[in-house]
């Protein structure tokens, strides 16, 4: 499907990154897609700019991407990677990690706006779990 | 909830005495809703009519 918002999740960890993409995915549906971008450029725990802009690549089909970040430097890594480009079609929220993910993949396989989608992702901070 | 997104009314899922917005994904899940789970289905608005009946044909055809 190409006319669906894409999700990124920037984690610290590879696991982390693929297992959140896996749920997602298992969710939402296999139309949207959704991109994991973790860990350090060595396979280790951390951050890789490379890798984060190789998977808004993979996951813009043009109705723009919504990037979730677990923590701390992960959200520095997407801020630096994306200074200088303001026209918002590549959106970073500030978003509860499993939640928003499984959210906003959802919000997308229903061909919802990236306005909508960044807005699920963001208000699953307010969701219980039970 | 795909579904539920198509209507304009409001949609709840009640179950296990809980209800729900049909249209929050992290709200439904929160019920904790299985196999074999009583679904109330509600809905309030001008397609309400149509919304019930779309979303009682998704649950019904569910498994588990």
């Amino acid at each position: 499907m190409s006319n669906l918002v894409g999700i990124v999740l920037v984690s610290h960890s590879h696991e982390l990154a693929h297992g959140l993409a896996d749920l997602a995915s298992q969710v939402a549906g296999a139309e949207v897609r959704v991109e994991p971008a973790g860990g350090g450029p060595d396979g280790s725990l951390g951050t890789s700019g490379d890798a984060v802009r190789e998977a808004i690549a993979r996951a813009d089909s043009g109705q723009g991407v919504v990037v979730l970040a677990d923590l701390g430097s992960s959200i520095l890594t997407v801020r630096h990677l994306l200074e200088g480009k303001t026209n918002g079609h590549i959106r970073l929220v500030d978003a509860p990690f499993v939640e928003g993910a499984v959210a906003a993949a959802v919000m997308s396989s229903a061909g919802q706006s990236l306005e909508d989608v960044a807005k699920a992702a963001e208000e699953a901070r307010g969701a219980s779990k039970f | 909830m795909k579904t539920a997104l198509r209507f304009r009314s409001q949609l709840t899922v009640a179950a296990n005495g809980k209800a729900a917005n049909a249209k929050s994904i992290l709200a439904v899940l929160a019920l904790g809703a299985t196999g074999g789970t009583a679904l109330r289905l509600s809905a309030e608005g001008d397609d309400a009519s149509d919304a019930l009946q779309a979303l009682a044909g998704c649950v019904s055809g569910l498994i588990e």
